[in-house]
């Protein structure tokens, strides 16, 4: 047998190998350690399917692989009628399917599920989308049902999801490819002007025939032109649209400032005299167009994953029809129906249940990880899973009054960010108003001296105080940061995160899942009868083996006892069986004292007690609990150390909460708040002068981090989640959020600096070109560098 | 110096052509996914010696 050290990691997922565990799987000629059946399940689908050179091409571990469901979860998926959202129909005998994978962690996941899809004779073509975490499948679906192509991905260890491109989404990537277009145009434009601009301004330094500066300028302006009318249309849209309304932001003086370059040169090139500035302006848009376009690629990749209500539903359910069972897609169903409930199912609606029963997880709703004992005459709701048994519900209202539904809602009437004034837009509402005022100033005075100099002289002032440098300042800091910090393992999505997280001066976390790991673990075992405490735990290893309740986790690292027969699996409350002649009870006291009537009260300290007895007595008591993630306390004393205020928010009544904020020394806590609660304390809170900058992972967060002034999601919450986050936390750990607060108060300084020293060079160029003395290839020499060198700066947020 | 009048309509034509080539390649969807590309030639030289190695045995 092989022998283990506990530092040992599993060679799939990285997780450290539970004690006591023996699983492996042979890669590459070697015996790996795994942590779990699941890993190893899969890492030997890869290795036998000879794949196993994934495993040298990846740069990150995966996740951990999920246990394979003995059954075909996606039955439902063969019925056409139920994927018509995600499979089209193509030419010839092939189908499209559009699916979203969880679990893609770099891009050797990406040719390992193309690899294994192409290796089905019955797939055609398979793309992996690595940013949006995507799949394109062109198969036969009489060949290769939906169903099984969903388990095969399952098998390959990612999750797979119907993919329905909502409208939103597809109109941001429309959006999104002509950016790209319009900085492809001005980029090639910037070139080729470029290379003419740098004739020209050789021409004026050394001389130049007036027909060939003629001939030059003509076709700089032809090029100019397109760049002007084509890629730097959406910033005259932009500033229009805002001075109609009476806001000055930033896109005013770059509008003002291209525009007014243009028409000077074009004017000049007409008249064959004057300056032209046209290499300036191919440029000045190109970086431009640059920056936004990187911006925006960052949060494509969140807004793509937006969640709508019905992928939070299962595709399909089972209703009565007559006598039988139906199965029917989830939209069909209507109040008075009934409908068939098993284990692990997502419930469709809103209901009550008729008969049968379980145990059903709300975490959704409550955030309680542990789930609640449901039996017939009992409310169900939409969206969340029965964990264990089964039976038949009553729809009681359509999907669109669930309580699903209004918490969705409730979502919208949150997303409302307390409105944030950009340094970048403060600053150029005045400085739009200094040039004017000053371009003003100087009409009149050479109106006065020089008439025939006035035009040129004003005009050179307007486009030598062009805010390039300005404009760049800030999205040249925040790309730079943004960049980082995704190395760091945080993606920022909300482009005024940074800003906003300056001025939070309280951070709220989440409990279950964010600042805990969201899984119960064995804290304390009390061995109650004879046995020592590793027959105890072996025993109840075999017992919890039979459920899928989460408690069962908790004992997945025991090699359990054998032998154990006539199991009774009770849903949500615990599980009896025989062996070696006597018959055992695991679970809740009240539950085990059915078998042992003399159980006495469980023991007095924190923690979820349960029970293990058999018919002459108690055996063992064992303490579960929800432990903290590795890092919370240092995460949690950074914070502190930068003088932020740290509070618990969660749903959980029990007294696990006040227990975690002392362990972690948490400033504050509050426990059993409702997804409105949380809402009204993050409102109160906010509207008496704080900031508040949250950390959730769960559906019942969405709304709160939706009305955060800065929202963080974990690795693992829900996309809704996600999608209402400002920044999400790439791996399983909790210190890039220190990170995101250093680097904020980094990247203020930087564009600080940036703006300075635009500021600086206009206040300097502005006076010159006022008094006449600033020839063009000077301005446009000295706009380029002074560009340059605020990006440089920005590059310095490493 | 005459010949800029020929050669600098000539540069304007070559620089139309690579913008049209360009455009033709985003739309055609060649720019969707640039995280995955950079890695690409490495996956598919890795995938070639499984199979020659298959076809020795």
């Amino acid at each position: 047998m092989l022998t283990r050290t506990d530092s040992e990691r599993c060679y799939h997922c990285g997780e450290p190998v539970p004690p006591g565990t023996y699983f492996s799987a042979e890669i590459g000629g070697e015996a790996r350690p795994m942590c779990c059946p699941g890993c190893q399940a899969v890492a030997r689908l890869i290795a036998g399917s000879g794949l196993d050179s994934f495993y040298r091409l990846r740069t990150e571990p995966n996740d951990t692989a999920p246990p394979l469901p003995a059954s075909n979860l996606y039955l439902a998926y063969d019925d056409p009628a139920n994927t018509a959202d995600f499979v089209t129909e193509l030419e010839g005998e092939l189908q499209r399917a559009q699916l979203l994978l969880g679990g893609i962690s770099c891009a050797a996941c990406t040719w390992l599920i193309e690899k294994a899809l192409l290796a089905n004779p019955a797939v055609r073509a398979a793309n992996v989308n690595l940013s949006q975490q995507s799949l394109l499948v062109e198969f036969d679906r009489r060949r290769l049902p939906v169903s099984e192509l969903f388990q095969l991905l399952l098998a390959l260890g990612y999750d797979p999801h119907p993919w329905q491109l909502s409208e939103s989404a597809r109109l941001i990537e429309t959006e999104q490819r002509a950016a790209l277009r319009e900085l492809a145009v001005a980029g090639l434009a910037m070139m080729q002007v470029g290379m003419f601009g740098i004739a020209l301004h050789a021409g004026d330094i050394q001389g130049i025939a007036l027909e060939y500066r003629s001939l030059m300028r003509w076709v700089s302006l032809l090029i100019a032109s397109v760049v002007v009318f084509y890629s730097a249309r959406s910033f005259f849209h932009n500033a229009w649209n805002n001075l109609r309304f009476g806001r000055l932001v930033m896109d005013v003086p770059v509008a003002l400032a291209i525009g007014l370059a243009y028409v000077a040169s074009a004017w000049a090139t007409v008249r064959n005299d004057g300056e032209v500035y046209f290499d300036s302006i191919a440029m000045f848009t190109f970086f431009l167009l640059l920056g936004r376009y990187l911006e925006r690629q960052v949060r494509r990749r969140e807004y793509l994953r937006q969640t709508d209500l019905q992928s939070l539903l299962p595709v399909a359910s089972l209703r009565r029809e007559g006598d039988g069972w139906q199965t029917v897609a989830t939209r069909s169903i209507r109040a008075g129906d009934e409908l068939l409930l098993r284990a692990g199912d997502t419930i469709p609606a809103d209901g009550v249940m008729l008969d049968g029963g379980g145990a059903v997880d709300e975490a959704a709703f409550t955030g309680e990880h542990l789930p609640r004992s449901i039996g017939p005459g009992e409310q169900v709701s939409a969206g969340t899973v029965l964990r264990e048994g089964g039976g038949s519900m009553r729809v009681e209202c359509d999907a669109a009054s669930s309580r699903l539904a209004t918490m969705l809602s409730m979502l919208t009437r949150a997303g409302d960010k307390p409105a944030l004034a950009r340094l970048a837009d403060r600053v150029a509402a005045r400085f739009v108003g200094v040039v004017l005022l000053v371009a003003a100033i100087v009409a009149a005075y050479w109106l006065q001296t020089d008439p025939s100099r006035a035009l040129w002289i004003t005009l050179s002032v307007l486009v030598v105080s062009c805010p390039c440098a300005l404009a760049l300042a800030t999205p040249a800091a925040l790309t730079a940061a943004t960049a980082h910090l995704r190395r760091r393992g945080l993606l920022l999505v909300g482009e005024d995160s940074l800003e906003a997280l300056l001025r939070c001066r309280r951070v709220i976390f989440d409990k279950t899942g964010t600042l805990t790991r969201g899984e119960l673990r064995r804290r304390e075992t009390r061995v109650a009868g004879e046995l020592t405490e590793a027959e105890a735990l072996a025993l109840a290893a075999a017992l919890e083996q039979q459920g899928r309740h989460p408690i069962a986790q908790a004992f997945a690292d025991i090699t359990p006892a054998t032998g154990l027969q006539q199991v009774d699996v009770v849903a949500g409350r615990g599980i009896r069986g025989w062996l070696a002649g006597r018959q055992l009870a695991i679970g809740s006291p009240a539950f085990v004292a059915e078998t042992c009537p003399q159980l006495p009260d469980p023991p007095q300290s924190p923690g979820h007690w349960i029970a293990l007895a058999d018919q002459q007595g108690p055996l063992a008591w064992f303490a579960l609990e929800d432990s903290p993630r590795g890092d919370a306390a240092q995460t949690v004393q950074a914070l502190k150390q930068r003088g932020l205020a740290v509070e618990l928010l969660t749903g959980d009544p029990s007294d696990a909460g006040p227990e975690l904020a002392a362990q972690l020394d948490l400033d504050a806590v509050r426990i059993g708040a409702s997804p409105q609660d949380k809402l009204d304390h993050i409102r109160s809170l906010q509207a008496a002068g704080h900031p508040v900058a949250m950390v959730g992972d769960g559906l019942n967060d969405a709304p709160v981090l939706a009305a955060a002034d800065c929202a963080f999601a974990v690795n693992q919450a829900t996309d809704l989640a996600k999608s209402q986050a400002d920044a999400i936390l790439l791996g399983s750990s909790l210190g890039p959020l220190d990170d995101a607060f250093g680097m904020a108060v980094r990247c203020r300084k930087i564009i600080r600096q940036n703006m300075g020293w635009a500021l600086a060079y206009n206040g300097l160029a502005v006076p010159l070109a006022a008094a006449g003395w600033v020839p063009p290839w000077a301005a446009a020499v000295g706009m380029s560098a002074s560009s340059l060198l605020v990006v440089l700066n920005s590059l310095r947020l490493k | 110096m005459d010949s800029l009048y020929i050669l600098i309509p000539i540069a304007v034509v070559f620089c139309a052509v690579a913008i049209k080539l360009l455009l033709w390649a985003i739309d055609s969807g060649q720019y969707e996914d640039l995280d995955k590309e950079a890695w690409r030639i490495l996956m598919d030289e890795e995938d070639t010696r499984p199979r020659e190695r298959d076809q020795q045995d």
